[in-house]
């Protein structure tokens, strides 16, 4: 692996990079394979007050907007599990991914898999158990992949954003009929937010990539982001748990935030710029967005076909780390 | 639980010599290193054979460099070979290679820090983002990324047993200044995590299985504060924390310390009754260690 030389460590230049809103521009750095930009896009957001309530239906409900095809095809499920905080809101709440789970099933589908690759933790069972995930899968008879330790082949990146020649990727995605990016919606103190596209950094194995993904980090998170999302060549469903967020010093030790949606979508980018309004997080000035949203998927609010409820009905204003002030004016 | 466990790992042994993260999945060199280092402790027909045809997966994986990929579908030399260098040695097989392989440990460093980092951390460190010497050399998980524990403490653990082989003053100062970055990676409270304890002025917390890892890599000082203010940091952590990876290791780490690990190996067995450890190789192979006293396989 040869990677890019961009430091992460100085809090300075992590700053600039940051509040420079965008700085991977100019020509196109992906190849024609890579382009899956529609002409629109359509997120739906519906309205979940809490983890308690009929979330199978919700999820449902969501599903059914989007008309996808998943009789007889095989779903992998990718929650965000990162590290256990038995205080905290870290992770994607596991009563959501067994209501996704249920509605899968009850859509039709062949086999669902949960599968994630923690980029802190090499603990697995523990934070299986811990975070109550592990429970959630054996009283669904649902099968858990460790993405860290799976098998996986390389493949060539389908844009250079980042110095990387190829990703490794494992073959439990590779094999899926759909990958469901299930974030939770969080700020971010690298990356401003970290939602479905961001999300996918915990499909690169650690066993390849380390304990954090370190290498992604020097190569450069936005590019890295990008980079991913490019070259994985699954067809991508998202839905973000918004129940209950994190601001602040997110990914791990911000704070709880209640938000009460959750957010549907198959254009990942569209998504995690919605995700991002409702946070009040302005989706241009996260890097990674703005460079997906040339041709990976929308950002401009004009061409997403907003479903369910209105952004402005259930938007908070996420607090952020001072550097990413400048991400919450909408200028 | 010693011959379950024994059993278990008999039988999810790859046709290939070689061990997975779980059974059914392509060998690695982690988990075939550890698995061969466990069934080379019991003395039966089954587990000696395992031992001789995962030591021989090893031998047949190293590169040309001296070191080891992390799989045989990965081309470059990794963090898994201070590993496949501990089995190698601790078994008494296979020597050169084992030397082989340390070497190629001497020769792989981490990044270096840029001129910013540098500056900044020369002149006004409360600025960087992380606290941490970045100056400190360990080793990377993977070439070009910076130092982190565990690869570290797996390296420590590799060349400490080789140092006799190895070139006398570059050995001892790359042992001696990895120490030191894993002394300075340590959390405020003791223990380590990853490796970072404070990020964007947060204290962050220790993980039990990489704190129980470090406190062996550092059994040289079992004395020191550190060492005693982490062996109680780890106690404290395996109130809450039950799995088996991080009781495994913690067996291990007490049995370095001179602890009784009785207690320890009671609760591995009741864990392994109730989880199996979700069926994961490592864990179980580390559990085989524990119950059979291999901390004396990571002893210099």
């Amino acid at each position: 692996m040869r990677l890019g030389r961009r430091a992460f460590l100085g809090a300075a230049l992590a700053a600039g990079a940051a509040a420079a809103g965008h700085g991977c521009a100019e020509a196109p750095r992906w190849e024609r394979r890579a382009v899956r930009q529609p002409a629109r896009s359509r997120v739906a957001i519906l309205p979940a007050g809490s983890y308690d309530g009929d979330l199978v239906e919700t999820v449902l409900r969501g599903l059914r907007l989007f008309a996808l095809p998943l009789a007889g095809k095989q779903i992998v499920l990718k929650p965000n599990f990162v590290e256990h905080d038995p205080n905290g809101v870290v992770n994607t709440h596991p009563a959501l991914v067994a209501a996704a789970i249920e509605a899968f099933r009850r859509a039709g589908v062949r086999q669902v898999v949960v599968a994630e690759g923690p980029g802190h933790y090499r603990d697995t069972e523990h934070l299986l158990t811990a975070t109550g995930l592990h429970a959630v899968l054996r009283e669904h008879r649902t099968r858990y992949v460790d993405l860290n330790n799976d098998d996986a082949r390389p493949l060539r990146l389908a844009s250079h954003y980042t110095k990387l020649a190829h990703l490794y990727l494992p073959e439990t995605l590779l094999e899926a009929d759909l990958l469901v990016s299930m974030p939770k919606l969080k700020t971010h103190h690298w990356a401003g937010v970290t939602l479905s596209l961001k999300n996918m950094f915990g499909c690169l194995p650690g066993a390849i990539y380390g304990w954090p993904k370190n290498v992604l980090h020097w190569a450069g998170i936005h590019e890295s982001i990008v980079d991913i999302n490019s070259t994985l060549p699954v067809p991508r469903f998202a839905i973000v748990d918004g129940i209950v967020g994190m601001e602040g010093n997110g990914p791990i030790q911000g704070d709880a935030r209640r938000c009460g949606a959750l957010v549907f979508g198959d254009d990942p980018v569209a998504v995690d710029a919605t995700a991002a309004r409702l946070m009040t997080i302005d989706p241009r000035k996260i890097r990674h967005l703005a460079e997906a949203g040339r041709f990976l998927g929308n950002v401009a609010e004009e061409r997403i076909d907003q479903l369910g409820e209105p952004i402005d009905r259930l938007r908070q204003d996420f607090r952020v780390l001072p550097r990413f002030h400048g991400l919450k004016s909408f200028a | 639980m010693t011959r379950l466990v024994a059993e278990y790992l008999v039988a999810g042994q790859n046709g290939d010599g070689g061990w997975g993260a779980q059974q059914g999945r392509a060998s690695s060199t982690e988990v075939t290193a550890l698995a061969t280092l466990a069934l080379a402790r019991l003395d039966t027909p089954a587990t000696r054979r395992g031992a001789t045809h995962g030591l021989r997966w090893l031998a047949a994986r190293q590169h040309d460099d001296g070191g080891w990929p992390v799989s045989a579908r990965v081309d470059d030399s990794s963090w898994a070979t201070a590993l496949a260098v501990l089995a190698l040695e601790a078994l008494g097989r296979e020597p050169a290679r084992a030397v082989r392989g340390a070497r190629w440990l001497l020769r792989r460093l981490p990044r270096a820090p840029g001129a910013a980092v540098s500056l900044l951390h020369r002149f006004a460190p409360s600025t960087l983002a992380v606290r941490l010497n970045p100056h400190l050399k360990g080793w990377a998980w993977t070439a070009d990324a910076a130092s982190f524990v565990e690869p570290t403490c797996y390296a420590l653990l590799a060349l400490r047993r080789l140092r006799r082989h190895l070139p006398g003053a570059a050995a001892e100062e790359r042992i001696d200044e990895a120490e030191r970055m894993v002394y300075d990676r340590m959390c405020r409270d003791g223990g380590w995590n990853y490796g970072n304890s404070t990020v964007l002025g947060a204290e962050l917390w220790p993980y039990a299985d990489v704190t129980a890892l470090a406190l062996l890599a550092l059994a040289d000082h079992p004395q020191r504060e550190a060492n005693q203010q982490s062996l109680s940091a780890l106690r404290g952590m395996l109130r809450h924390v039950d799995s088996g990876l991080s009781l495994a290791w913690a067996t291990l780490c007490f049995s370095a310390y001179g602890e009784d690990p009785l207690p320890w190996r009671g609760r591995l067995t009741e864990r392994y009754a109730r989880t199996g450890f979700l069926g994961e190789s490592r864990a179980v192979a580390l559990a085989l260690l524990a119950l059979t006293g291999g901390a004396e396989v990571f002893r210099a």
